[in-house]
Protein backbone atom coordinates (compact mmCIF):
# COMPACT_ATOMS: atom_id res chain seq x y z
CA UNK A 1 0.00 0.00 0.00
CA UNK A 2 0.92 3.50 -0.24
CA UNK A 3 1.74 4.96 2.88
CA UNK A 4 2.12 8.81 0.63
CA UNK A 5 -1.29 8.19 -0.72
CA UNK A 6 -2.84 7.24 2.44
CA UNK A 7 -1.63 10.20 3.89
CA UNK A 8 -3.53 12.42 1.26
CA UNK A 9 -6.81 10.60 2.13
CA UNK A 10 -5.88 11.40 5.83
CA UNK A 11 -5.74 14.73 5.02
CA UNK A 12 -8.47 14.87 2.66
CA UNK A 13 -10.99 13.53 5.68
CA UNK A 14 -9.15 15.92 7.59
CA UNK A 15 -9.88 18.86 5.44
CA UNK A 16 -13.96 17.24 4.99
CA UNK A 17 -13.74 17.07 9.21
CA UNK A 18 -12.77 21.21 9.28
CA UNK A 19 -15.11 21.97 6.54
CA UNK A 20 -18.13 20.48 8.36
CA UNK A 21 -17.36 21.86 11.30
CA UNK A 22 -17.61 25.46 9.46
CA UNK A 23 -21.18 24.37 8.34
CA UNK A 24 -21.58 23.08 12.00
CA UNK A 25 -23.23 23.94 15.71
CA UNK A 26 -19.83 24.24 16.86
CA UNK A 27 -18.64 27.09 14.76
CA UNK A 28 -17.31 30.13 16.51
CA UNK A 29 -15.30 33.34 14.92
CA UNK A 30 -12.92 33.00 17.73
CA UNK A 31 -11.60 29.51 16.69
CA UNK A 32 -12.55 29.71 12.72
CA UNK A 33 -9.09 31.68 12.15
CA UNK A 34 -7.00 29.23 13.08
CA UNK A 35 -8.78 26.71 11.35
CA UNK A 36 -9.11 28.20 8.01
CA UNK A 37 -5.19 28.70 7.97
CA UNK A 38 -4.91 24.65 8.66
CA UNK A 39 -7.50 23.92 6.12
CA UNK A 40 -5.97 26.34 3.77
CA UNK A 41 -2.33 24.53 4.08
CA UNK A 42 -3.87 21.24 4.44
CA UNK A 43 -5.65 22.24 0.77
CA UNK A 44 -2.03 23.42 -0.54
CA UNK A 45 -0.25 19.84 0.73
CA UNK A 46 -3.28 18.06 -0.59
CA UNK A 47 -2.61 19.57 -3.91
CA UNK A 48 1.26 18.85 -4.17
CA UNK A 49 0.89 15.08 -2.92
CA UNK A 50 -1.55 15.04 -5.97
CA UNK A 51 0.41 16.63 -8.37
CA UNK A 52 3.36 14.28 -7.35
CA UNK A 53 1.86 10.86 -7.01
CA UNK A 54 2.94 7.69 -9.54
CA UNK A 55 1.05 4.69 -9.76
CA UNK A 56 2.74 1.63 -9.19
CA UNK A 57 2.04 -1.17 -12.02
CA UNK A 58 3.18 -4.27 -12.11
CA UNK A 59 2.32 -7.19 -14.19
CA UNK A 60 1.98 -10.89 -12.24
CA UNK A 61 4.23 -13.25 -13.15
CA UNK A 62 1.57 -16.21 -12.77
CA UNK A 63 0.31 -17.72 -15.89
CA UNK A 64 -3.04 -18.64 -16.16
CA UNK A 65 -3.15 -20.57 -19.36
CA UNK A 66 -3.14 -23.34 -17.07
CA UNK A 67 -4.34 -24.68 -14.00
CA UNK A 68 -3.31 -22.43 -10.79
CA UNK A 69 -0.52 -24.34 -9.29
CA UNK B 1 -10.80 -58.60 -42.03
CA UNK B 2 -12.30 -61.03 -43.96
CA UNK B 3 -11.30 -64.40 -42.22
CA UNK B 4 -11.22 -62.82 -38.85
CA UNK B 5 -14.41 -63.36 -36.82
CA UNK B 6 -14.82 -60.89 -34.34
CA UNK B 7 -17.35 -61.07 -31.00
CA UNK B 8 -19.95 -57.80 -31.36
CA UNK B 9 -17.89 -56.33 -27.82
CA UNK B 10 -14.65 -56.82 -30.12
CA UNK B 11 -15.75 -54.84 -33.13
CA UNK B 12 -17.16 -52.17 -31.09
CA UNK B 13 -13.37 -51.71 -29.28
CA UNK B 14 -12.18 -51.77 -32.35
CA UNK B 15 -14.75 -49.39 -34.10
CA UNK B 16 -13.98 -47.11 -30.86
CA UNK B 17 -9.91 -47.67 -31.75
CA UNK B 18 -10.13 -46.95 -35.14
CA UNK B 19 -12.86 -43.43 -34.46
CA UNK B 20 -10.26 -42.15 -31.43
CA UNK B 21 -6.91 -42.89 -34.64
CA UNK B 22 -8.95 -41.07 -37.25
CA UNK B 23 -10.81 -38.28 -35.05
CA UNK B 24 -9.24 -37.89 -31.94
CA UNK B 25 -11.69 -35.21 -31.91
CA UNK B 26 -13.68 -33.72 -34.38
CA UNK B 27 -15.93 -30.22 -34.21
CA UNK B 28 -18.90 -30.06 -36.04
CA UNK B 29 -21.35 -26.95 -37.16
CA UNK B 30 -25.28 -28.47 -36.70
CA UNK B 31 -28.42 -27.17 -35.65
CA UNK B 32 -29.64 -28.41 -32.60
CA UNK B 33 -32.70 -30.82 -31.90
CA UNK B 34 -34.50 -32.89 -29.96
CA UNK B 35 -32.62 -31.21 -26.99
CA UNK B 36 -33.13 -33.35 -23.74
CA UNK B 37 -31.48 -33.02 -19.92
CA UNK B 38 -31.19 -36.64 -18.57
CA UNK B 39 -31.67 -36.55 -14.28
CA UNK B 40 -29.85 -33.02 -14.21
CA UNK B 41 -27.10 -34.65 -14.99
CA UNK B 42 -26.85 -35.51 -19.00
CA UNK B 43 -28.05 -34.12 -22.27
CA UNK B 44 -28.77 -35.60 -25.72
CA UNK B 45 -29.24 -34.43 -28.80
CA UNK B 46 -29.26 -34.50 -32.31
CA UNK B 47 -27.37 -32.21 -34.56
CA UNK B 48 -28.67 -31.53 -38.23
CA UNK B 49 -28.52 -30.10 -41.28
CA UNK B 50 -30.62 -30.11 -44.67
CA UNK B 51 -28.82 -33.88 -45.32
CA UNK B 52 -27.77 -35.59 -42.49
CA UNK B 53 -28.23 -35.66 -38.39
CA UNK B 54 -25.93 -37.28 -35.69
CA UNK B 55 -26.82 -38.13 -32.13
CA UNK B 56 -24.97 -36.26 -29.51
CA UNK B 57 -24.15 -37.14 -25.60
CA UNK B 58 -22.62 -35.41 -22.93
CA UNK B 59 -22.41 -34.03 -19.35
CA UNK B 60 -24.81 -30.63 -18.49
CA UNK B 61 -21.70 -29.39 -16.40
CA UNK B 62 -19.81 -29.38 -19.70
CA UNK B 63 -22.34 -26.75 -21.58
CA UNK B 64 -21.18 -23.18 -21.25
CA UNK B 65 -24.04 -21.81 -22.48
CA UNK B 66 -27.90 -23.10 -22.44
CA UNK B 67 -28.86 -24.76 -25.58
CA UNK B 68 -32.38 -24.51 -26.92
CA UNK B 69 -33.98 -26.92 -29.83
CA UNK B 70 -33.32 -24.72 -33.37
CA UNK B 71 -29.91 -22.89 -32.26
CA UNK B 72 -26.88 -23.16 -34.44
CA UNK B 73 -24.16 -24.63 -32.92
CA UNK B 74 -20.56 -26.10 -32.41
CA UNK B 75 -19.62 -29.17 -31.38
CA UNK B 76 -16.33 -30.33 -30.06
CA UNK B 77 -16.69 -34.20 -29.66
CA UNK B 78 -15.41 -37.46 -29.91
CA UNK B 79 -16.75 -40.08 -32.00
CA UNK B 80 -17.88 -43.09 -30.60
CA UNK B 81 -20.07 -46.42 -31.15
CA UNK B 82 -22.15 -47.24 -28.03
CA UNK B 83 -22.59 -50.55 -26.57
CA UNK B 84 -25.89 -50.64 -28.09
CA UNK B 85 -24.68 -49.85 -31.25
CA UNK B 86 -25.71 -46.52 -31.72
CA UNK B 87 -23.18 -44.15 -32.92
CA UNK B 88 -22.96 -40.80 -30.85
CA UNK B 89 -20.50 -37.73 -30.69
CA UNK B 90 -19.39 -37.33 -26.91
CA UNK B 91 -19.70 -33.78 -26.17
CA UNK B 92 -16.00 -32.27 -25.31
CA UNK B 93 -16.94 -28.59 -25.91
CA UNK B 94 -19.61 -26.81 -27.65
CA UNK B 95 -21.18 -22.92 -28.14
CA UNK B 96 -23.39 -21.41 -30.42
CA UNK B 97 -22.30 -20.08 -33.94
CA UNK B 98 -24.30 -17.38 -35.86
CA UNK B 99 -25.48 -14.35 -34.67
CA UNK B 100 -29.09 -15.67 -33.83
CA UNK B 101 -27.68 -18.45 -32.08
CA UNK B 102 -25.23 -16.38 -30.26
CA UNK B 103 -27.98 -14.24 -29.00
CA UNK B 104 -30.35 -17.35 -27.81
CA UNK B 105 -27.64 -18.49 -26.18
CA UNK B 106 -27.32 -15.16 -24.29
CA UNK B 107 -30.92 -14.55 -23.45
CA UNK B 108 -31.58 -18.21 -22.14
CA UNK B 109 -28.05 -17.27 -20.24
CA UNK B 110 -29.58 -13.97 -18.90
CA UNK B 111 -32.57 -15.15 -18.11
CA UNK B 112 -31.32 -18.08 -15.81
CA UNK B 113 -28.69 -15.82 -13.79
CA UNK B 114 -31.93 -13.28 -13.58
CA UNK B 115 -33.68 -15.69 -11.92
CA UNK B 116 -30.99 -16.85 -9.24
CA UNK B 117 -30.81 -13.09 -8.94
CA UNK B 118 -27.43 -12.23 -9.84
CA UNK B 119 -28.29 -9.38 -11.88
CA UNK B 120 -29.72 -7.97 -8.59
CA UNK B 121 -29.50 -4.32 -7.30
CA UNK B 122 -29.55 -5.75 -3.79
CA UNK B 123 -26.10 -7.31 -4.46
CA UNK B 124 -24.04 -5.15 -6.04
CA UNK B 125 -21.48 -3.62 -3.57
CA UNK B 126 -19.51 0.06 -3.77
CA UNK B 127 -16.32 0.68 -4.51
CA UNK B 128 -14.14 2.23 -2.66
CA UNK B 129 -13.67 6.10 -4.35
CA UNK B 130 -9.96 6.08 -4.00
CA UNK B 131 -8.85 2.52 -3.56
CA UNK B 132 -4.83 1.90 -3.31
CA UNK B 133 -5.03 -1.67 -4.45
CA UNK B 134 -6.12 -2.63 -7.50
CA UNK B 135 -6.13 -5.68 -9.40
CA UNK B 136 -6.69 -5.84 -12.72
CA UNK B 137 -7.50 -9.16 -15.26
CA UNK B 138 -6.98 -8.05 -19.26
CA UNK B 139 -4.83 -8.90 -22.40
CA UNK B 140 -1.48 -6.47 -21.80
CA UNK B 141 -1.22 -6.61 -25.25
CA UNK B 142 -3.75 -5.44 -25.90
CA UNK B 143 -5.10 -1.24 -26.78
CA UNK B 144 -7.62 -1.46 -24.60
CA UNK B 145 -5.43 -2.20 -21.46
CA UNK B 146 -2.91 0.84 -22.60
CA UNK B 147 -5.73 2.94 -22.27
CA UNK B 148 -6.54 2.20 -19.27
CA UNK B 149 -3.34 2.54 -17.99
CA UNK B 150 -2.77 6.19 -19.07
CA UNK B 151 -5.89 6.81 -17.73
CA UNK B 152 -5.56 6.19 -14.58
CA UNK B 153 -2.04 7.70 -15.05
CA UNK B 154 -3.43 11.06 -15.68
CA UNK B 155 -6.26 11.01 -13.12
CA UNK B 156 -4.61 9.64 -10.42
CA UNK B 157 -1.72 8.07 -8.28
CA UNK B 158 -0.30 6.25 -5.53
CA UNK B 159 -1.93 2.93 -6.77
CA UNK B 160 -0.71 -0.33 -6.11
CA UNK B 161 -1.92 -2.26 -9.36
CA UNK B 162 -1.59 -6.13 -10.29
CA UNK B 163 -2.33 -6.98 -14.05
CA UNK B 164 -3.08 -10.73 -14.87
CA UNK B 165 -2.15 -11.21 -18.57
CA UNK B 166 -4.71 -13.49 -19.91
CA UNK B 167 -6.95 -14.06 -23.38
CA UNK B 168 -9.79 -12.02 -23.39
CA UNK B 169 -11.46 -13.81 -26.41
CA UNK B 170 -11.11 -17.34 -28.29
CA UNK B 171 -12.05 -20.85 -26.00
CA UNK B 172 -9.39 -20.81 -23.21
CA UNK B 173 -10.12 -16.49 -22.36
CA UNK B 174 -12.99 -17.94 -20.14
CA UNK B 175 -10.80 -20.47 -17.84
CA UNK B 176 -7.65 -18.19 -18.01
CA UNK B 177 -9.81 -14.86 -16.56
CA UNK B 178 -11.61 -17.18 -13.88
CA UNK B 179 -8.24 -18.77 -12.69
CA UNK B 180 -7.27 -14.83 -12.79
CA UNK B 181 -10.21 -14.01 -10.93
CA UNK B 182 -9.44 -17.28 -8.43
CA UNK B 183 -5.91 -16.20 -8.01
CA UNK B 184 -6.21 -12.61 -6.76
CA UNK B 185 -9.61 -13.84 -4.88
CA UNK B 186 -6.83 -16.27 -3.13
CA UNK B 187 -4.29 -13.45 -1.91
CA UNK B 188 -3.91 -13.07 1.66
CA UNK B 189 -4.54 -9.48 1.23
CA UNK B 190 -7.42 -8.83 -0.75
CA UNK B 191 -7.10 -5.81 -3.56
CA UNK B 192 -9.96 -3.77 -2.83
CA UNK B 193 -11.08 -3.33 -6.69
CA UNK B 194 -10.75 -6.09 -9.41
CA UNK B 195 -11.05 -4.69 -12.74
CA UNK B 196 -11.91 -6.97 -15.94
CA UNK B 197 -11.69 -5.35 -19.34
CA UNK B 198 -11.61 -5.70 -22.54
CA UNK B 199 -11.64 -3.78 -26.00
CA UNK B 200 -14.44 -3.71 -28.70
CA UNK B 201 -15.07 -6.47 -30.79
CA UNK B 202 -17.56 -8.72 -32.81
CA UNK B 203 -20.31 -10.81 -30.95
CA UNK B 204 -18.56 -13.78 -31.28
CA UNK B 205 -15.20 -11.94 -30.22
CA UNK B 206 -17.37 -10.36 -26.79
CA UNK B 207 -19.01 -14.15 -26.45
CA UNK B 208 -16.21 -15.29 -23.86
CA UNK B 209 -17.65 -12.11 -21.34
CA UNK B 210 -21.03 -14.42 -21.85
CA UNK B 211 -19.46 -17.95 -20.29
CA UNK B 212 -21.84 -19.26 -17.60
CA UNK B 213 -18.84 -19.96 -15.05
CA UNK B 214 -17.14 -16.51 -16.02
CA UNK B 215 -20.36 -14.96 -14.93
CA UNK B 216 -20.36 -17.15 -11.84
CA UNK B 217 -17.04 -16.40 -11.21
CA UNK B 218 -17.32 -12.82 -11.28
CA UNK B 219 -20.47 -12.82 -9.49
CA UNK B 220 -18.74 -14.99 -6.23
CA UNK B 221 -16.03 -12.91 -5.94
CA UNK B 222 -14.57 -11.87 -2.49
CA UNK B 223 -13.48 -8.80 -4.42
CA UNK B 224 -15.80 -6.01 -5.41
CA UNK B 225 -15.75 -6.11 -9.21
CA UNK B 226 -15.89 -3.54 -12.01
CA UNK B 227 -16.06 -4.90 -15.49
CA UNK B 228 -15.76 -2.95 -18.84
CA UNK B 229 -16.09 -4.88 -21.62
CA UNK B 230 -16.42 -3.57 -25.60
CA UNK B 231 -18.04 -0.31 -26.71
CA UNK B 232 -21.60 1.39 -25.12
CA UNK B 233 -23.79 -0.56 -26.67
CA UNK B 234 -22.40 -4.14 -25.59
CA UNK B 235 -23.80 -5.16 -23.04
CA UNK B 236 -22.41 -9.02 -21.46
CA UNK B 237 -23.59 -11.38 -18.35
CA UNK B 238 -20.26 -10.44 -17.57
CA UNK B 239 -20.52 -6.57 -17.09
CA UNK B 240 -24.01 -7.77 -15.37
CA UNK B 241 -23.07 -9.91 -12.24
CA UNK B 242 -20.29 -7.29 -11.75
CA UNK B 243 -20.62 -5.21 -8.87
CA UNK B 244 -20.09 -1.91 -11.04
CA UNK B 245 -20.73 -1.90 -15.15
CA UNK B 246 -18.04 0.80 -17.05
CA UNK B 247 -19.33 0.79 -20.26
CA UNK B 248 -16.03 0.47 -22.22
CA UNK B 249 -11.88 0.03 -20.56
CA UNK B 250 -11.62 4.10 -20.72
CA UNK B 251 -15.05 4.32 -18.92
CA UNK B 252 -13.83 1.60 -16.45
CA UNK B 253 -10.41 3.48 -15.89
CA UNK B 254 -12.76 6.89 -14.85
CA UNK B 255 -14.79 4.87 -12.49
CA UNK B 256 -11.85 3.39 -10.91
CA UNK B 257 -10.48 7.05 -9.94
CA UNK B 258 -11.06 10.36 -9.28
CA UNK B 259 -9.61 12.69 -11.28
CA UNK B 260 -6.74 14.29 -9.27
CA UNK B 261 -7.69 17.97 -10.98
CA UNK B 262 -10.98 17.64 -9.85
CA UNK B 263 -9.73 16.92 -6.60
CA UNK B 264 -7.72 20.21 -6.57
CA UNK B 265 -10.64 22.27 -8.26
CA UNK B 266 -12.93 20.67 -5.35
CA UNK B 267 -10.15 20.54 -2.23
CA UNK B 268 -10.20 25.17 -3.29
CA UNK B 269 -13.53 25.45 -3.56
CA UNK B 270 -13.63 23.70 0.03
CA UNK B 271 -11.64 26.29 1.07
CA UNK B 272 -12.99 29.29 -0.55
CA UNK B 273 -16.72 28.10 1.05
CA UNK B 274 -14.89 28.10 4.33
CA UNK B 275 -13.43 31.47 3.67
CA UNK B 276 -16.59 32.91 2.77
CA UNK B 277 -18.37 31.27 5.76
CA UNK B 278 -15.26 33.07 7.57
CA UNK B 279 -16.24 36.63 5.84
CA UNK B 280 -20.26 35.86 6.14
CA UNK B 281 -19.44 35.38 10.27
CA UNK B 282 -17.29 38.51 10.53
CA UNK B 283 -19.87 40.93 8.19
CA UNK B 284 -22.46 39.38 10.95
CA UNK B 285 -20.39 39.91 13.71
CA UNK B 286 -19.89 43.37 12.77
CA UNK B 287 -23.30 44.34 11.47
CA UNK B 288 -24.66 42.73 15.54
CA UNK B 289 -21.89 45.03 16.85
CA UNK B 290 -22.74 48.11 15.18
CA UNK B 291 -26.48 47.34 16.06
CA UNK B 292 -25.35 46.90 19.67
CA UNK B 293 -23.59 50.41 19.42
CA UNK B 294 -26.14 52.17 17.92
CA UNK B 295 -28.95 51.03 20.54
CA UNK B 296 -26.23 51.99 23.17
CA UNK B 297 -26.09 55.86 21.27
CA UNK B 298 -29.97 55.82 20.98
CA UNK B 299 -30.46 54.94 24.24
CA UNK B 300 -28.24 57.24 25.89
CA UNK B 301 -29.93 60.39 23.25
CA UNK B 302 -33.21 59.24 24.74
CA UNK B 303 -31.76 59.56 28.55
CA UNK B 304 -30.26 63.23 27.41
CA UNK B 305 -33.48 64.13 26.47
CA UNK B 306 -35.26 63.13 28.95
CA UNK B 307 -32.76 64.73 31.47
CA UNK B 308 -33.17 68.48 28.68
CA UNK B 309 -36.82 67.75 29.35
CA UNK B 310 -36.50 67.50 33.33
CA UNK B 311 -34.48 70.72 32.87
CA UNK B 312 -37.10 72.23 31.13
CA UNK B 313 -39.57 72.15 33.28
CA UNK B 314 -37.58 73.12 36.63
CA UNK B 315 -36.64 76.28 34.62
CA UNK B 316 -40.39 76.92 33.87
CA UNK B 317 -41.32 76.31 37.66
CA UNK B 318 -38.21 78.60 38.24
CA UNK B 319 -39.04 81.64 36.25
CA UNK B 320 -42.74 81.44 38.13
CA UNK B 321 -41.07 81.42 41.18
CA UNK B 322 -38.94 84.49 40.02
CA UNK B 323 -39.90 88.30 41.81
CA UNK B 324 -39.38 89.82 39.02
CA UNK B 325 -41.90 88.28 36.81
CA UNK B 326 -44.41 89.10 39.98
CA UNK B 327 -43.36 92.58 39.76
CA UNK B 328 -43.38 92.75 36.21
CA UNK B 329 -47.47 91.54 36.70
CA UNK B 330 -47.69 95.00 38.68
CA UNK B 331 -47.25 93.89 41.53
CA UNK B 332 -44.78 95.90 44.42
CA UNK B 333 -42.18 94.80 47.14
CA UNK B 334 -42.29 96.53 50.97
CA UNK B 335 -38.80 96.70 53.01
CA UNK B 336 -38.42 98.87 55.98
CA UNK B 337 -40.65 99.46 58.82
CA UNK B 338 -44.19 99.06 59.08
CA UNK B 339 -44.47 101.04 62.34
CA UNK B 340 -45.96 104.84 62.19
CA UNK B 341 -43.74 107.27 61.21
CA UNK B 342 -41.11 104.50 59.99
CA UNK B 343 -40.13 104.26 56.21
CA UNK B 344 -40.91 101.95 53.94
CA UNK B 345 -38.95 101.10 50.04
CA UNK B 346 -41.39 100.39 47.74
CA UNK B 347 -40.18 98.29 44.96
CA UNK B 348 -42.11 98.00 41.45
CA UNK B 349 -40.71 96.71 37.83
CA UNK B 350 -39.76 99.59 36.98
CA UNK B 351 -38.91 102.20 40.21
CA UNK B 352 -38.14 102.22 44.23
CA UNK B 353 -39.79 104.27 45.67
CA UNK B 354 -39.57 105.58 49.38
CA UNK B 355 -42.54 106.52 51.79
CA UNK B 356 -43.53 107.31 55.55
CA UNK B 357 -45.91 104.99 57.68
CA UNK B 358 -48.70 106.97 58.37
CA UNK B 359 -50.99 104.94 60.23
CA UNK B 360 -51.19 101.32 60.59
CA UNK B 361 -54.69 98.95 61.28
CA UNK B 362 -55.04 95.66 61.79
CA UNK B 363 -56.96 93.52 59.49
Amino acid sequence: MSKVNKTVQEKMVELNGLVSWFQGEEFSLEAAVEKFETAEKLAAEIEHDLQKLKNDITVVKQRFDREVA
Amino acid sequence: MDDVLLSVSDFVALTNQTLEFAYPTVSLVGEVSEYKVIQGKWVSFKLKDEGAVVSCFGSVFQLRTPVQDGMKIVVVSQPRLNQKGYFTLNIRSLKPVGEGSIKKGFELLKAKLAAEGLFAAERKRALPRTPQHVAVITSTESAAYADFSRIINERWGGLQVEVAHTQVQGDPAADQIIRAINYFNGQETLPEVLVIIRGGGSAEDLATFNDEPLARAIASSRIPTLVGVGHEIDHSLADMVADVRAATPTHAAETLVPDRQEIVRATRTQVESVGNIVLRAIEQQRLRTKEALDGALRRTDEHIDRINERVRGLRLILAELDPHQVLRRGYALLRGSTKVGGQLQIETATQILTTEVKDVKSK
